[in-house]
């Protein structure tokens, strides 16, 4: 076996999303200040980002309004150094929609106003951050997963990227490339929400002792071209109700982005009940809605993707830290329900790692106990605030929308506190009932037909698919593991009517005739339909489906997403 | 022994083409930018040659600030060095003036050993490129290599075409365009891209060249491009195999006019 290079860098990031990026130039900013400073005793530090991406941006989906809080700590001058967040929110608009109708809401509830926000596209503001990370000659490296971390008992010192040139049979081809080891002093997981390697670093140091379980939703988003004068540059809207039932948590966001361009999406929590619940064919739903139409029927679809989001809030946060390691952004959790905002706080806790990391270096003591600043940084400033106030929003749902109204708007006056405090939510995956209990038997797998696609305001999954621009070299092991497929033909077929095939938003999983018996269904894996959404690893009811990195470049585009 | 292998940075294959409103090129925005895969094939010859007979690869490539990517992952593979060829004056060039202005710098670099190119750049898919630089550098030629060995002062090269492969000896040094199926390029390495960061791109215009306007003046345009006609989409027919397979030879014959 060809051996396997070693790098040594002093702190090492994973994942380059907004999180990963802010603490990256943060760290080299600082670290820079630091030497101008102190002429006599300089300390020489390299930061280094690996980004699964085959270029930064690519993996990065979001709504996305921006508080530009953080971003204005980042690089005070965002506005003159044209960073892509020019759309200034000019109009906020809140509707609740039955089947036929909407009724907007007399006034927009606070944390869904947005003045002074900014409407962006994440994956634009990440090639722009990649691009001022590169000025600052940071060593940034896309088309480069972290496989594996690394430890040297308990403490990270690092992570394994993943190999490159293994055959679909596991076999090395003729290019095969392993992967390196990149040794850090400091490691900084910012794999956004669900990352692989946090999940499985969590409970391995056990971070998450005493905290809730994080819950998720799926959000799938539409790019939509659109004659100028649709939906003016800068409006909000945001719609409850339709086409989500009463017990099911989520609801749509369409954005004038810029003149010609509106993003639309719908957000569905991943605690749904009913097995036979859709979410692609929902927000295919919420676009036929009238108030919805016709904002699209004169423009074409142009991209689209689908993501999770972490909206537990503070209780489901694990200890973000331990000896050579920090968790940052989502994927530790730090993300506003109430809000759905994240990426001001993406930006803000890489900074606060960034902080932490060069103290720590300076002291030459990055354990636990020197790095636990970061979390005492995340307590004293907004972050705290803001996640301490929503801390119970979405366990509020529990009992469905109704029940949530009255609570939410208890929390509200009470600093978050409401009836309940903590209100305890159960995993996401263990709220979904089997087909005889939510449907009483009545209903089997084969009553579920999926929405027609019209092919102009309504898409096929496969469509989407193409639209979200992935790809992943064929040539490989799936990188999505099934611990037990025979689960999926006999267990699941018949309990949950293998709710894969609906859940996932990229038609990855796809129950195939397995002989002439038109019975024996076996679990077909078309892994290179993937978005890296990560909603199988979350929603999977038998927590059997494990999503880890294909190799390196492999996964969407998600162009002004 | 000095191979220099000419790169050219086009449009991945994935991406969505769109034309530009003078209907005679493509909008550059939201396009993703690669190292056109048969120069790929070129780079990694010419490290495995480089690797088994010691010397130097040296990658030129023409085109806008963008294409210094495409020589950083020359370089990130395990190229030694690479000069960017890039003015405004070279945006109307044709296939003539490019190939006069790789050239010159291949000139200007004191010639080489082996040029290597791709059999053609993925894209225009022009395939004159390599034949215009052996013209111009009066240097034998080989195209569609899928196997080359060299020995001292030629180099045997096995050309695919129709149906069956040939092989060839040709005297060096030789422009050699590669083909499909000559080795599988490798990944640039996590090493590989740290160290092509410090490798210095030498960047030259048409002046320090050599060459006027009217030496790229081009001798052939772009009248028009178009889009294929949109594909029709696929159509599932339904019912037991004996009636799909009826349905099937029916749309055939009536619909598709093939039997
Ligand atoms: C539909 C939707 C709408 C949203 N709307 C808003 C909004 O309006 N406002 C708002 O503020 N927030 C919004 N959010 C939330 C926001 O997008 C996230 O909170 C934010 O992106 C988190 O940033 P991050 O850097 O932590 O993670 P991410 O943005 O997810 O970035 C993580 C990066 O790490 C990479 N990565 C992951 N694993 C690995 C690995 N093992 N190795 C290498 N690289 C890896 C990924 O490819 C990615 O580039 C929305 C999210 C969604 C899905
Ligand atoms: S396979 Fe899983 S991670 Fe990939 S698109 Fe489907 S649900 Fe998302």
């Amino acid at each position: 076996m060809a051996e396997r290079d070693v790098l040594e860098t002093d702190v090492l990031v994973v994942g380059g999303g907004p999180a990963g990026l802010a603490a990256a130039i943060r760290f080299k900013d600082l670290l820079d200040a630091h030497n101008a400073k102190n002429g006599g005793s300089k300390l020489e530090a390299s930061v280094m980002v690996v980004e699964k991406a085959a270029e930064f941006g690519a993996h990065n989906l979001s709504g996305a309004v921006l508080d530009p809080v953080s971003l204005q700590e980042l690089c005070p001058d965002f506005d003159a150094k044209n960073a892509p967040v020019s759309t200034r929110v000019t109009g906020d608009r809140v509707y609740f929609l039955t089947e036929n109708r909407s009724f907007r809401l007399p006034i927009v509830p606070p944390p869904l106003q947005n003045h002074g926000n900014r409407i962006i596209s994440l994956n634009q503001l990440v090639k722009w951050l990649a691009g001022e990370a590169e000025k600052r000659g940071i060593d940034l490296l896309a088309g480069f997963p972290g496989a594996e971390v690394l430890y040297e008992g308990d403490r990270v010192v690092g992570v394994r990227t993943g190999d490159k040139g293994i055959d679909k049979h596991g076999n090395k081809k003729g290019n095969f490339e392993a992967g390196v080891d990149v040794r850090a002093k400091i490691t900084i997981l910012a794999e956004g929400a669900r990352g692989s390697l946090t999940k499985s670093l969590v409970p391995r140091l056990g971070l998450d002792k005493g905290r809730h379980p994080q819950v998720y939703s799926i959000g799938i988003k539409e790019l939509w071209e659109v004659p100028k004068g649709t939906l003016p540059r800068g409006e909000v809207i945001h719609t409850a109700g339709f086409p989500l039932e009463e017990d099911t948590f989520g609801g749509g966001f369409i954005y004038g982005f810029t003149d010609t361009l509106v993003s639309i999406g719908l957000v569905v929590g991943l605690d749904y009940k009913d097995p036979l619940l859709d979410p692609h064919g929902l927000f295919q739903r919420m676009k036929q809605h009238p108030l919805v139409k016709p904002l699209l029927e004169k423009g074409t679809m142009v991209r689209y993707g689908a993501r999770t989001i972490g909206e537990g809030g503070w209780y489901s946060i694990p200890r973000p830290y331990a000896d050579g390691v920090m968790l940052i952004g989502e994927a530790a959790g730090y993300l506003n329900p109430a809000r759905l905002k994240g990426v001001h706080l993406a930006l803000k806790t890489g900074m606060q790692a960034a902080e932490t990391a060069l103290e720590a270096l300076i002291a030459d003591d990055t354990s636990a106990a020197k790095l636990k600043a970061f979390d005492d940084r995340v307590r004293s400033s907004y972050v705290k605030d803001e996640l301490w106030k929503t801390r119970n929003f979405h366990a509020a749902f529990k009992n469905g929308l109704w029940f949530a109204l009255p609570q939410l708007g208890l929390q509200e006056i009470t600093g978050g506190h409401g009836l309940e405090d903590p209100l305890e939510p159960s995993a996401g995956y263990a709220e979904m009932q089997t087909l005889a209990r939510y449907w009483g038997g009545g209903l089997g797998k084969d009553s579920f037909e999926r929405p027609k696609a019209d092919g102009k305001l309504t898409f096929d999954r496969l469509t989407d698919v193409y639209n979200s621009g992935t790809k992943h070299d064929e040539d490989q092991p799936a990188h999505l593991h099934v611990a037990d497929p025979n689960i999926c033909e006999t267990r699941c077929k018949e309990e949950f009517g293998n709710p894969c095939e609906r859940f996932c938003p990229a038609a990855v999983y796809e129950m195939v005739p397995k002989g002439d018996d038109p019975k024996q269904e076996r679990l077909q894996i078309n892994f290179s339909n993937c978005v890296h959404c990560k909603t199988c690893d979350v929603m999977d009811p038998y927590q059997i489906i494990t999503w880890v990195t294909p190799e390196g470049g492999g996964g969407p585009r998600y162009d002004d997403l | 022994m000095k191979i220099i292998v000419c790169v050219k940075q086009v449009p991945d294959t994935e991406t969505r083409i769109r034309i530009n409103p003078e209907g005679n090129g493509i909008v550059d925005q939201d396009v993703n930018w690669v190292v056109s895969p048969y120069d790929e094939f070129a780079i990694e010859e010419a490290l495995r040659i480089k690797e088994a007979k010691g010397g130097e690869v040296v990658l030129v490539s023409l085109g806008p600030d963008r294409a210094q990517t495409a020589l950083r992952n020359g370089l990130a593979m395990g190229a030694d060095s690479a000069v960017h060829l890039k003015d405004a004056a070279f945006d109307a060039a044709d296939t003539m003036g490019v190939a006069k202005a790789l050239a010159a710098a291949i000139k200007g670099i004191g010639g080489a050993d082996l040029v290597l190119t791709g059999q053609q750049g993925v894209g225009g898919d022009h395939s004159q490129v390599p034949g215009l630089l052996a013209g111009l550098l009066d240097l034998p030629q080989v195209t569609m290599a899928i196997k080359i060995e060299l020995g001292e002062g030629k180099a045997t090269v096995t050309r695919e075409i129709e149906g069956a492969s040939e092989v060839w000896e040709t005297a060096l040094p030789a422009v050699i365009s590669a083909q499909k199926g000559l080795n599988e390029p490798r990944y640039a390495s996590l090493k590989g891209i740290m160290a092509a960061k410090k490798k210095a791109i030498d960047v030259k215009d048409a002046a320090a060249l050599g060459l006027a306007a009217a030496d790229l003046a081009p001798l052939t345009t772009v009248a028009s491009l178009e889009l294929p006609p949109a594909r029709p989409a696929v159509r599932m027919i339904d019912g037991d195999p004996e009636t799909q397979a009826r349905e099937l030879l029916r749309l055939l014959h009536e619909e598709a006019k093939v039997i």
